[in-house]
């Protein structure tokens, strides 16, 4: 009877959450102009995201906010459900210039093992690409780049060059348009000094 | 509304999530064993560092379960972060067997749920949908009244749960796909290249998961905004039709196949799965089949009432 009640209490709680994830997803993305409904609220989306800030705020509401977030990634319901919703999004590339002492080149990309390796790989890049903060971008290449730089221990520097693929519409792909790369960012790294990203 | 939230059924969904899920642990395991440290190792040591995403997740809440506190506890016994890595993989493969067979579901459960959870938020850097749909799944796996008939501790124990609680359970699980599926529906219908198709199109030739040649799919195009359409009213409709007397076998082997459908055009093995999986649990016993109610299972009832 006691479990029951106390299963009566949660549900609705949990649901309330499910749901709340799920409409903030949906509300950003009204709110960014993402979706077919007219409607520009940037300023709505940045109170919604200092909102749900934990870096700030008196101390038990911080306690609280953590609790919150604790619980909704212990359930898996820390994000809403739009799986290639709204649109697909874009595919993004990082290829590697490493360049030798003696003025060689060496081609290299990231890679993995395994397909499914290479499925995370790709949701890494994607992270990479959809990020507005340029210092974090730079960050996470130059970690991709420092791993891939162990398969090439003669090279001296690299040329990171980030990019998107741009994919053709149904009727451009029968008019003869194949996916294109677009150029997004390139990054230089030297072996002595590899922060000095451009 | 009490008796909706607490129907009677029997145990055989919480079979099917139980063995299913185990599957699921299985196959995520050995799919990136290759690159399982390469993956998870900490900075400077694997493809991008597991100490930058869980510092990330630190910014959230300080108490989500990671994958550092387990390399925290490996080293002050003595460990290196690679042996504490293989322990986890090692572990985790362990539970899921464990799990599969049915013998100490319970514990077996929670150990999957928090081995898992770790590795996915440690890892939160490569993750993608396939990760949060199976942590949902364990979550409620882990909170279900265990053990189910087929488990291996049935047979020792002949303990059996209250056919209520396995109701409630299983409706919880019924309720969240419905959410997923419609605010999935829905977010698709608002973006406008589902409605002409082109969304689909994408999908299907964007790397990695251009598995059937653009050439090909070309041939089809047509066939794009109606199946497009089709998707959204599909994963929207769920929510209501799926509760339909004369509908709902047909929305379910429907949703079924369309997940097969992207599991097998996409490479999405493992996305497929798990929804597959969790479908099946929530609706398949009394929709796919029927859904028999043992002896047992009423005695089990009776005595609860009693």
């Amino acid at each position: 009877m006691t479990r029951s009640r106390i299963a009566l209490a949660w549900l609705p709680l949990h649901l309330f959450l499910i749901i709340a994830v799920c409409s903030r997803q949906l509300l950003w993305l009204i709110a960014n102009g993402l979706t077919i409904i007219p409607f520009s609220g940037a300023d709505v989306s940045a109170q919604t995201a200092k909102d749900i800030s934990t870096t700030a705020g008196p101390k038990r509401t911080r306690a609280a906010k953590e609790a919150l977030f604790a619980y909704l990634h212990s359930a898996g319901i820390e994000g809403a459900y739009g799986f290639f919703a709204p649109n697909v999004p874009e595919n993004f590339k990082l290829a590697f210039e490493f360049r030798n002492a003696d003025g060689s080149v060496e081609y290299d990309l990231p890679n993995v093992e395994s397909r499914a390796a290479g499925l995370r790989l790709g949701s890494l890049l994607d992270k990479i690409g959809r990020s507005d903060s340029e210092q974090y971008r730079r960050i996470l290449i130059r970690m991709l780049t420092s791993v891939a730089w162990e398969n090439h221990p003669a090279a001296v520097s690299v040329h990171a060059v980030f990019g998107k693929l741009k994919l053709p519409s149904p009727v451009d792909y029968e008019r003869g348009v194949r996916p294109a790369y677009e150029f997004i960012g390139a990054y230089d790294f030297e072996r002595s000094a590899d922060s000095n990203a451009r | 509304m009490v008796e909706r939230l607490f129907p009677s059924c029997s145990d055989r969904w919480l079979s099917i999530l139980r063995v299913g899920l185990a599957l699921q642990l299985i196959l995520y395991a050995l799919s990136i064993r290759a690159d399982w440290r390469y993956l998870l190792a900490g900075t400077g040591r694997g493809l991008v560092s597991r100490d930058l995403a869980e510092a990330l997740l630190s910014l959230e809440s300080a108490i989500i379960p990671r994958l550092g506190w387990i390399v925290a506890v490996g080293k002050r016994i003595g460990f290196s972060e690679a042996t504490v890595l293989d322990l986890t993989w090692y572990g985790l493969a362990l539970v899921s067997l464990f799990l599969l067979g049915g013998l100490f579901c319970r514990p077996a459960a929670i150990a999957a749920w928090f081995l898992h959870l770790c590795c996915v938020k440690g890892g939160g850097l490569v993750t993608y949908g396939v990760d949060a749909l199976t942590t949902i799944g364990l979550f409620y796996l882990m909170l279900s009244p265990l053990p189910d008939r087929l488990s291996l501790d049935h047979l020792w124990h002949k303990k059996l749960s209250n056919p209520q609680s396995l109701g409630f359970w299983r409706r919880v699980l019924q309720l969240h796909l419905c959410v997923i599926y419609f605010f999935s529906g829905l977010i698709k219908a608002l973006g406008g290249d589902w409605w002409n198709g082109i969304n689909l199109w994408r999908a299907l030739i964007r790397p990695p998961f251009d598995l059937i040649p653009a050439d090909v799919l070309i041939r089809f195009k047509y066939i794009f905004p109606i199946a497009g359409i089709a998707i959204f009213l599909l994963e929207i409709g769920y929510s209501c039709f799926i509760w339909q007397r004369q509908t709902r076998q047909s929305w379910l082997i429907a949703i079924l196949l369309m997940h097969l459908g992207i599991g097998l055009s996409m490479g999405m093995y493992l996305f497929a799965a798990v929804m597959i999986v969790l479908n099946l649990a929530a609706f398949g016993p009394g929709i796919l089949w029927r859904e028999n109610r043992p002896a047992d299972a009423e005695s089990c009832e009776a005595a609860s009432l009693a």
